[in-house]
């Protein structure tokens, strides 16, 4: 059982995603849980994920009523290109023995260029890897050495060439834009020459220098100057633009397919609120109403799991607000934006309603469309969703609050 | 009585009264040198930082005089600073004499002449004393021939001196005891006496400054407070020395205090005469008169949560100043607040430095305004000095405000500046006249309006900083007055509503706009700032949307964090105060209502 309205959201089955925290070396903007492999980290970490597999198995959903068979498997990280393709395989063949899987789950898997061999390829076809998401971040060797890549430009370009001659069903090329002084024209040469290598699928981020990261060490001591907002704000703009014209068409503000069946089917799920199950150190678990997560390191992740206890460092059982709040947030990222009464019957507020003044002077300049059916940010919009998130209303006079006594959901 | 000298000091602002007042504490050793602080009656911190006296403060000193005899000196402290009129007043009323400064390097200003009026007004004699003579700039001659000219006083009677350097300082005593007459009254007749001022002394309640005209004020005794009406037993009387000092009774002729069960300052009025309840004189003491605040305006706290610390504090700074007035107001946009009336514009400054300083509080103050006077078309006759509180403008019939005769003095040469000055804030009968030469005197009749709204500024930055400005307060006189809202996107502000007179409707409204469209950030969408009359929009900016604020990026299932810095960022949203769409930060507020008398 789930949140009423769930299929409405065009995201039914439940997400599973995989946490592999190792990297050969960690990248200095990198504030992920992540490892190096040494140590003998590496090789405790497939015995802990089958028995965190195991242990899960049990009651995955913490006693709450189960949901709807995963239908997606995502391996992110870290690389999972680390694993090799047997390690893959027993992970997935775990997961299908213990854990309410559909018959063929979507398979996706995050892998970086240098690991990007016609062996893996073949092995990660074979295990039915359909979304193979390259960490290229840069094609210029200046933007890679400035972010700590191990690739050089021509590997990033090979790999993307070699994974796409092999035959994966969406090859997607993860690309960085803001550095610190990048120009609109050198980031459109990055854009070119991604989709001159034409993959299927395009996730653009811009550079976030995150606390307790070797950068924000950097910008304290005033050796990394981030790109200025506004700057910022044209090259996601410019991204828009430039890939559309080429058919790269956005459905979330950071990502572009060339046609619908290229997305990602992953991580929709969490945009639109399904339920997922994160395995591994780190990952995020949410079932419509809570959210729980494991332990962040390695070692005390394995640990418990060797203990027989389940992972998990904290929970939070989101409030009505909280769950609208994340649902306004998410859907205003998205290209498909909010459908309202789907909005209003889940979480008991009619936005538009709510937000008269606000909707008509965005709607004004051209930051959101409201077709009577879906409030949907434009291009321009989508660059700015945070701060129209911050802006939009939950109308404060308790509705959200009311929405909960009358709510028909799993833990009212 | 005959070896008592009750006298004050009145000058400009800056030309030197403190320290000299400092030095002739020093040499009649009313203080140890070692406990000597600079400017001792300036007491409070504010003060001496402003440079200006605002709360009097007196001391008795003893000075042994070169005919042998040892007199006793009251120097009556007075404030220094036009609001304060009223105080001024009092404190002249209980001199015999007064020395009238002059800085030698800036010479008669505007203050010096409107003050040296008071002074013969009560009748008072005068010595004038040319200060800070060791300055590079003093110029003796041109201060002697001002002296002539603009005050009518004897150049040569003029005392030379340098407070600062000490200098004069015994030429000045002598002057005392022998220029000033001692002072007269009956010691046998009923008592009379009038309170000049009043402290408040959290142990000991109210602490009256008094002045006994005739009679004797006793400890034991019990008085009545004329104007009041209200008996008090008389616990302690005493000399104002730098600490108080304990006497049986203040015969006629002496300056001293009183200490007699009095709550607080609100209790009593200043300027009010104290007699033997069980003699009580006939008629009381001339110079009574209420300290009416003039200029009011409504003070917020910047976090609501102090609302009830800005409550305890402006209760604290009433007991103190009773010239200060207060009322619970709210406004949509800013909260619950104070609506504060004030002397002037100095007065409103002191009082809100105070509240910030004293009580750590952070402020928004509303555009201050006069009191205004509203005929309604039902004949019933309004005061309207909050603009939310403007009636409707079709059942105003007509209204009045408060005209002021403003005195400016300045070098000739400013002339032009400052009649345009005068002429665009609808000064009236504008003359002036020449002073010693080179010097001007210019009065006009203008509303009070007009100064609170950037002329002292005005009139800095025109005279070049040369001129000097006074004024009093005259008459209501008619006036067309309009409420102007400023709307933000179409929603009006209420705290920024103001009233002016229609001519100044427009050029008001864009200066609020304008300073608003600079402090409002920039948002994601256009924002039109308008200054409206009822339903016309009279002028108009616009904030251009901002396109920054970058989507940040969202990856995988760590929602929660996401939404934790988002539901941070609606929090501090909270703490701004919403118009319509908008969110205007208090800064733009802080921003927009800075009053300009600083």
């Amino acid at each position: 059982m789930h949140l009423p309205g769930r299929s409405a959201l065009g995201v039914d089955g439940t997400g599973i995603y995989v946490h592999v925290p190792f990297c050969s070396k960690i990248c200095p903007y990198c504030d992920f849980a992540v490892t190096t492999p040494g140590g003998g980290r590496r090789r405790s970490y497939l015995p802990a994920i089958l028995g965190e597999i195991g242990l899960v198995c049990r009651d995955a959903w913490r006693g709450a009523p189960p949901p709807a068979p995963a239908d997606t498997i995502y391996f992110g990280g870290g690389t999972p290109s680390l694993l090799e393709p047997d390690e893959l395989e027993e992970i997935l063949g775990a997961l299908a023995r213990r854990l309410d899987l559909v018959a063929e789950p979507w398979l996706g898997l995050e892998a970086n260029p240098e690991d990007v061999t016609p062996r893996r390829l073949a092995g990660w076809r074979r295990l039915g890897v359909r979304f193979l998401s390259l960490g290229v971040q840069s094609f210029d060797e200046d933007g890679l050495a400035f972010l700590g890549r191990r690739h050089t430009a021509a590997e990033a370009r090979n790999a993307v060439a070699v994974a796409l001659a092999a035959g994966i069903e969406t090859v997607s090329v993860d690309l960085i834009c803001a550095l610190p002084g990048q120009s609109p024209a050198s980031w459109r040469r990055e854009l070119e020459i991604a989709t001159s290598l034409a993959p299927q699928h395009l996730s653009c981020y811009q550079l976030t220098v995150e606390p307790g990261t070797p950068f924000a060490v950097m910008r304290r001591r005033g050796r990394l100057r981030e790109l200025p907002e506004p700057a910022q704000g044209e090259l996601v703009l410019l991204t828009h633009t430039w890939l559309a014209e080429r058919g790269y068409q956005p459905y979330e503000v950071c990502s572009f397919a060339v046609a619908p069946e290229h997305r990602s089917r992953h991580n929709p799920k969490y945009w639109r609120h399904a339920p997922y199950l994160g395995l591994g150190p780190s990952a995020h678990s949410f079932d419509g109403q809570r959210r729980w997560w494991n332990l962040r390191q390695l070692g005390p992740w394995a640990e418990a799991v060797a203990r027989g206890r389940r992972p998990v460092e904290d929970e939070e059982l989101l409030t009505p607000m909280q769950l609208a709040l994340e649902e306004l947030m998410l859907g205003l990222r998205t290209v498909e934006g909010i459908e309202l009464d789907g909005y209003r019957r889940r979480h008991g507020v009619d936005l538009v309603a709510a937000n008269r003044a606000t909707c008509a002077a965005l709607g004004r300049d051209g930051l959101l469309t409201d077709d009577g059916g879906r409030l949907r940010p434009t291009t321009a919009g989508l660059a700015v969703a945070d701060a129209m998130a911050r802006s939009l209303d939950l109308e404060a006079d308790g509705a959200v609050e009311s929405a909960e006594a009358g709510s028909s959901g799993p833990r009212a | 009585m005959h070896q008592i000298r009750n006298f004050c000091i009145i000058a400009h602002i800056d030309h030197g009264k403190s320290t000299l007042a400092d030095r002739l504490i020093q040499r009649c050793g009313g203080v140890a040198d070692r406990d000597f602080r600079d400017q001792i009656l300036d007491s409070m911190e504010l003060e001496r930082e402003r440079g200006i006296t605002i709360k009097s403060n007196s001391v008795t000193l003893d000075y042994q005089a070169q005919d042998g005899k040892t007199y006793q000196l009251n120097l009556i402290d007075t404030p220094g600073h036009v609001d304060f009129s009223h105080e001024v007043r009092r404190s002249l009323m209980s001199c015999e004499g007064a020395l009238l400064l002059v800085d030698a390097s800036q010479g008669v200003e505007a203050q010096t002449v409107a003050n040296l009026y008071l002074a013969l007004e009560y009748d008072l004699e005068v010595v004038p004393v040319i200060n800070k003579i060791d300055l590079p700039a003093a110029d003796i001659e041109r201060a002697r021939e001002e002296i002539s000219e603009d005050l009518g006083l004897d150049p040569y009677e003029a005392v030379l001196a340098s407070a600062k350097l000490g200098q004069g300082i015994d030429e000045i005593l002598e002057a005392i005891v022998q220029r000033l007459p001692a002072p007269e009254g009956d010691p046998e007749a009923p008592l009379q006496a009038l309170i000049f001022d009043a402290q408040y002394d959290s142990y000991r309640g109210v602490v009256l400054l008094c002045r006994v005209r005739q009679g004797a004020l006793r400890a034991g005794q019990t008085v009545r407070l004329m104007h009041t009406g209200k008996e008090y037993d008389v616990e302690e009387v005493g000399l104002l020395r730098l600490k108080k000092d304990k006497r049986n009774e203040l015969a006629a002729g002496a300056v001293g205090y009183a200490i007699a069960g009095i709550k607080t300052v609100r209790d009593i009025a200043i300027g009010d005469t104290v007699t033997d309840a069980s003699q009580p004189v006939d008629t009381p003491l001339p110079g009574y008169k209420e300290a009416k605040p003039v200029v009011f305006s409504s003070i917020y706290p910047v976090s609501t949560e102090e609302y009830e610390d800005l409550g305890k504090a402006l209760d604290k700074l009433a007991l103190n100043d009773a010239a200060l007035t207060y009322d619970k107001d709210s406004s949509s946009a800013l909260g619950f607040g104070y609506r504060c009336g004030f002397l002037g514009l100095l007065h409103l400054d002191v009082v809100q430095e105070r509240l910030r300083r004293e009580y750590d509080l952070s402020l928004i103050l509303s555009a201050p305004s006069v009191r205004y006077r509203v005929r309604l078309s039902s004949g019933e006759e309004l005061k309207v000095d909050n603009p939310s509180l403007f009636p409707d403008p079709s059942e105003v019939e007509s209204a009045t405000e408060p005209y002021i005769k403003a005195s400016v003095m300045m070098p000739e040469r400013y002339i032009g500046v400052v009649m345009e000055l005068c002429r665009e804030r609808r000064g009236l009968n504008t003359t002036f006249h020449y002073l010693a030469q080179g010097r001007v005197e210019l009065t006009s009749e203008m509303p009070l309006a007009e100064v609170l709204f950037d002329f002292y500024d005005r009139l800095k930055s025109v005279t070049q900083g040369y001129g000097s400005f006074d004024y009093e307060v005259l008459d209501y006189r008619p006036t067309e007055l309009v409420k102007v809202d400023i709307l933000v996107n179409g929603d009006p502000v209420d705290a920024l509503a103001q009233l002016v007179h229609r001519d100044k409707a427009r050029q008001r409204a864009l200066h609020y706009c304008e300073r608003l469209a600079e402090t409002i950030p920039k948002q994601q969408f256009k924002i039109a700032v308008q200054g409206a009359i009822g339903g016309t929009i009279i002028a108009r900016t616009t904030i251009n949307p901002f396109r920054k604020d970058v989507t940040a990026r969202c990856y995988g299932g760590d929602i929660t964090r996401k939404r934790k810095l988002l539901e941070k960022q609606r929090e501090g949203k909270k703490r701004m105060k919403r118009v319509g769409s908008i969110e205007i930060p208090q800064s733009a507020f802080v921003a927009v209502l800075k009053t300009d008398v600083d």
